[in-house]
């Protein structure tokens, strides 16, 4: 009876861990390249990821930085709790609690502290900040992990140990050791696994070129998780998994008189199934990691550093770079203007070419950041249409910082099985028939220009008054809404989860490919239109490379491989005549008329004391 | 023992350069304006309606999440323990092993597990029974929370339980104790150690985290944690950031205060 009941509580428990893995692995097997629809089984994620340097190398990265952070944290953990057991009560209660302070910490703190530390070390972010800084907050788990073991270690038997004659030292490798083992090495896995784990710290500590498979994820969420991504963590989970049971489910060696009586058989079964199978795994590993990282070597050839936002270039286009101009191409990626931002401002790292928003690029011509563009190097800039200039010397004044690469609008994406009249007017967003079905945008400057237009006032509002009114409208709005979200309209909608959503016009076409009942409208009140342009910061160190790179985008080939593989709007003209697909290339949703797009306005850079006070307002409506 | 006492040393030269510095440094910030004047006013704007209420609500959902892991890991950590020692590595390592798929990506999962057509409500409604619409609220931050945070209780528990002397308990049962009795006499004492770093390691990353309010509670629920990190990223203050993360952190250090006056350490160490 009380055995049954065990089961049944252990199983309950392991249904809880599980079913969110079994989620990944199924969706690893997913046709369709959004999570929210089955498209039919296929295996070609994963031919696909062993093609994938960028992920492989990112899977290699994360496991070194892993095993070496957490043994090294393991040592110094050890080590540590054995010499604080032999201080008085107070001074390791000071050392335990400053144990504490990296779990005790926000883990942005520690991030952005850690970071602030290299740079005022002049240590170069890269690999060994990385590790550096797992290693800092994994020791804490080490100690947690040891020292409840070393507090329940008897005394008594040490102190007979050393009766009998054995050294400190000795008794302690003899008595004490083997008691705190467990511990050590849970220690050490909890280590492992939540340097595996780590995000928000690698995101600030790591430099241009390496990323770890969490940077990876988190920069990929914003268009949709890479399925391959699904597949090597499927392949990790299994492969981790077989070696736990192959460990400790094969023929334990039988002990004392009966060991004789073991067959040759068994123990050649013992020893296939304990050692050699888990060591070829660890061959397989370590080769895998020699081969791709040689690869990933960059030292010493001409290089251009590129920091983009996640999934916004086809990986064809780099690999045709590199080959046409033998520039090695390092690839970075960000997911929002803000976290880029403080990356450029600090200096640490020397980017040669970034992609910013027009506010973020007005804010960073303002604090000087960006160096002129010598445009004799971009011949190629003939094929972006005139208006795209036009409209970007809002943020640009005279079009010397910056190249356009993508536009869009903000707009509705509304799901016609779930909506049957007519939208073209923000007001839809404050209907309560929709109730619970609405997606707005997570951002405080989108979600304003939502409020701000549907009042007409402009989207660059820095009027108090219109700010307040803005306010309470999303306020009144927000019992209607489902979920605040940036990354999720896209998979959201195409799942049927939400009638409505506040979508950038690139995701639209995407979405509208997996799911033909959606609609996309820009509303007749005016919205945003944005343009994400190339810049040179001014610390770059090989600008020329940069413009040859901004040259290369700009031509109409690449810009068109670039439009299909992320369908944002292109203002490259030369590459639109080029799409073949007559229904994508007269798509109103990619390529609006002047006339619908009469109301809408770019954002501008208010200012650091309105982009607070926007913020303040904006956490307002979101605690309310 | 001075010699035992040289083995922090590594430690210390580590805390002190990678963990105090870098406090000061935080420290620094919160108490000056972007100027460079001393100021309070980063750390007194915590006393905002909305921050207060972030704070509140993330002290009550890290508060919840602790207890109910608490309630989850003790009978697991003891069934565990009980079983027998070849196996139990193995069962503790199951354990850990779904912390191997990356934590962003056991977040999302949860995600399609209990949307409005997710599969769980699939199941539900093949089965005729109620739907369940947590997605996006409390709830469902809750669920995450004990999701991610479990393994942390029942490793530190279970770590203590499978030192417990069997011969004690034993002793007990012999002397008359019955079950409930040798629990909280024995086995329940003898745990704190454990279980105090369960709560250690459950109650901080839930009181700070906002990964999981994000996804979760569709970024409809704003914690504290959030705050700060819109604060850094979206608002890019790092003076009124480190103001509140100062705060908060007095505050964890508070809760963690209270927590340990019940860890009876041992005076002079155990051995």
């Amino acid at each position: 009876m009380k055995k049954a009941a065990r089961k049944i509580y252990l199983g309950l428990i392991l249904v809880l861990l599980y079913a969110p893995i079994v989620t990944l692995i199924v969706l690893s097997f997913n046709q369709s390249k959004t999570r929210a629809r089955w498209g039919g089984f296929t295996l070609q994620w994963y031919r696909s990821l062993f093609g994938n340097e960028q992920i492989m190398n990112a899977f290699y990265t994360t496991l070194i930085i892993a095993l070496l952070s957490a043994f090294i944290a393991t040592v110094i953990g050890t080590l540590a709790c054995i010499g604080m057991q032999a201080m008085n009560r107070r001074v390791r209660g000071l050392f335990l609690s400053v144990a504490n302070i990296p779990m005790v910490n926000p883990e942005i703190v520690t991030a952005v502290s850690l970071m602030l530390i290299f740079i005022a070390l002049r240590i170069g972010l890269g690999f060994e900040t990385i590790l550096i800084s797992h290693i800092t907050f994994n020791i804490p788990y080490v100690i947690l992990s040891v020292m409840p073991k070393l507090r329940q270690t008897q005394r008594s038997t040490y102190e007979a140990a050393l009766d009998l004659g054995a050294s400190p030292v000795y008794a302690f490798w003899r008595v004490v050791f083997p008691d705190i083992v467990p511990g050590v090495l849970s220690g050490f896995l909890l280590a492992f696994t939540m340097s595996l784990d780590d995000f928000v710290i690698t995101h600030f500590t790591k430099g241009p070129g390496i990323d770890t498979l969490s940077t990876k994820i988190y920069a990929e969420v914003r268009k949709g998780i890479k399925p391959e991504i699904y597949a090597l963590s499927t392949l990790l989970f299994v492969s981790v998994l077989l070696l736990l049971i192959l460990v400790n489910y094969s023929p334990e060696p039988k002990e004392g008189a009966v060991k004789q009586t073991v067959t040759k058989a068994a123990r050649i079964k013992v020893l296939v199934l304990r050692r050699i199978l888990p060591a070829a795994m660890a061959v397989l590993l370590t080769a895998g990691g020699i081969y791709y990282g040689s690869k990933g070597n960059f030292t010493g050839a001409d290089t251009v550093i590129v920091y983009n936002w996640g999934e916004y270039m086809d990986p064809a286009v780099l690999d045709l770079f590199e080959e046409e101009t033998g520039i090695q191409v390092v690839y970075e990626e960000f997911e929002t203007n803000e976290s880029m931002y403080p990356k450029i401002k600090a200096g640490a790292i020397a980017y040669d070419v970034v992609c910013p928003s027009d506010y973020m690029i007005q804010r960073m011509i303002q604090e000087d950041l960006l160096s002129e563009i010598n445009f004799d190097n971009i011949p190629n800039l003939k094929n972006i249409g005139e208006t795209y200039l036009e409209k970007s010397q809002a943020f640009d004044e005279q079009n010397r910082y910056s190249v356009p690469y993508c536009w869009g609008t903000v707009g509705i994406l509304y799901n016609k099985k779930l909506v049957d009249e007519p939208i073209d007017s923000w007001s839809v967003l404050w209907d309560e028939k929709y109730a619970d079905s609405i997606l707005m945008q997570d951002s405080v400057r989108d979600a304003f220009a939502v409020a701000l237009c549907y009042l007409g006032y402009s989207l660059n509002s820095t009027d108090l008054d219109e700010l307040t009114a803005a306010r309470d409208l999303l306020m009144e709005q927000k019992p209607l809404v489902q979920a605040y979200v940036v990354d999720q309209v896209r998979d959201k909608m195409i799942g049927n989860e939400a009638a409505l959503g506040v979508i950038y016009s690139g995701e639209a076409i995407y979405t509208q490919s997996s799911n033909p009942d959606l609609e996309y409208v820009i509303p007749k009140e005016g919205t945003n239109i944005w343009i994400d342009s190339w810049v040179i910061p001014k610390n770059a160190q090989h600008k020329e490379n940069a413009e040859k790179f901004i040259n290369f985008l700009c031509r109409p080939d690449i810009a068109l491989m670039n439009f299909e593989y992320i369908t944002y709007s292109t203002p490259n003209t030369a590459a639109r005549e080029l799409i073949e697909d007559e229904a994508l290339k007269n798509s109103l949703v990619a390529f609006p008329t002047d006339e619908m797009l009469k109301n809408c306005t770019a954002f501008q850079y208010l200012g650091d004391e309105m982009d607070a006070v926007y913020l303040d307002f904006w956490n307002q409506v979101k605690s309310r | 023992m001075n010699r035992r006492q040289l083995l922090t040393g590594p430690y210390l030269f580590w805390s002190v350069s990678f963990i105090l510095i870098p406090l000061v440094l935080i420290v620094y910030y919160g108490l000056t304006s972007a100027e460079g004047g001393f100021t309070l006013e980063n750390l007194a704007k915590i006393t905002t309606p909305e921050n207060l209420k972030a704070l509140g609500l993330s002290l009550l959902l890290a508060f919840i999440c602790t207890v109910i892991c608490l309630l989850l890991a003790y009978p697991l950590a003891m069934i565990l323990s009980s079983s027998g020692v070849s196996r139990s590595s193995f069962i503790v390592l199951i354990f850990i092993l779904p912390m191997w798929m990356n934590f962003l990506l056991r977040t999302l999962a949860w995600q399609t597990l209990l949307e409005k057509n997710g599969v769980i409500n699939m199941l539900l409604s093949f089965l005729h029974l109620p739907e369940l619409d947590i997605i996006n609220t409390p709830y469902a931050i809750v669920l995450g929370m004990v999701y991610d945070f479990l393994p942390f209780m029942v490793l530190p528990i279970y770590n203590v339980l499978v030192k417990l002397d069997r011969d004690m308990v034993n002793a007990a049962r012999d002397l008359g104790a019955n079950g409930v009795q040798t629990f909280l006499q024995i086995i329940l004492p003898q745990s704190i150690p454990g279980v105090i770093s369960g709560i250690t390691m459950v109650f901080v990353p839930a009181m700070t985290s906002f990964v999981i309010s994000d996804l979760l509670g569709g970024g409809k629920i704003l914690l504290i944690g959030n705050v700060i990190e819109q604060t850094f990223k979206q608002g890019n203050n790092w003076n009124l950031g480190s103001g509140l993360s100062l705060v908060l952190m007095i505050f964890v250090i508070a809760s963690m205060g209270i927590v340990n006056k019940y860890d009876k350490d041992e005076a002079g160490g155990t051995f």
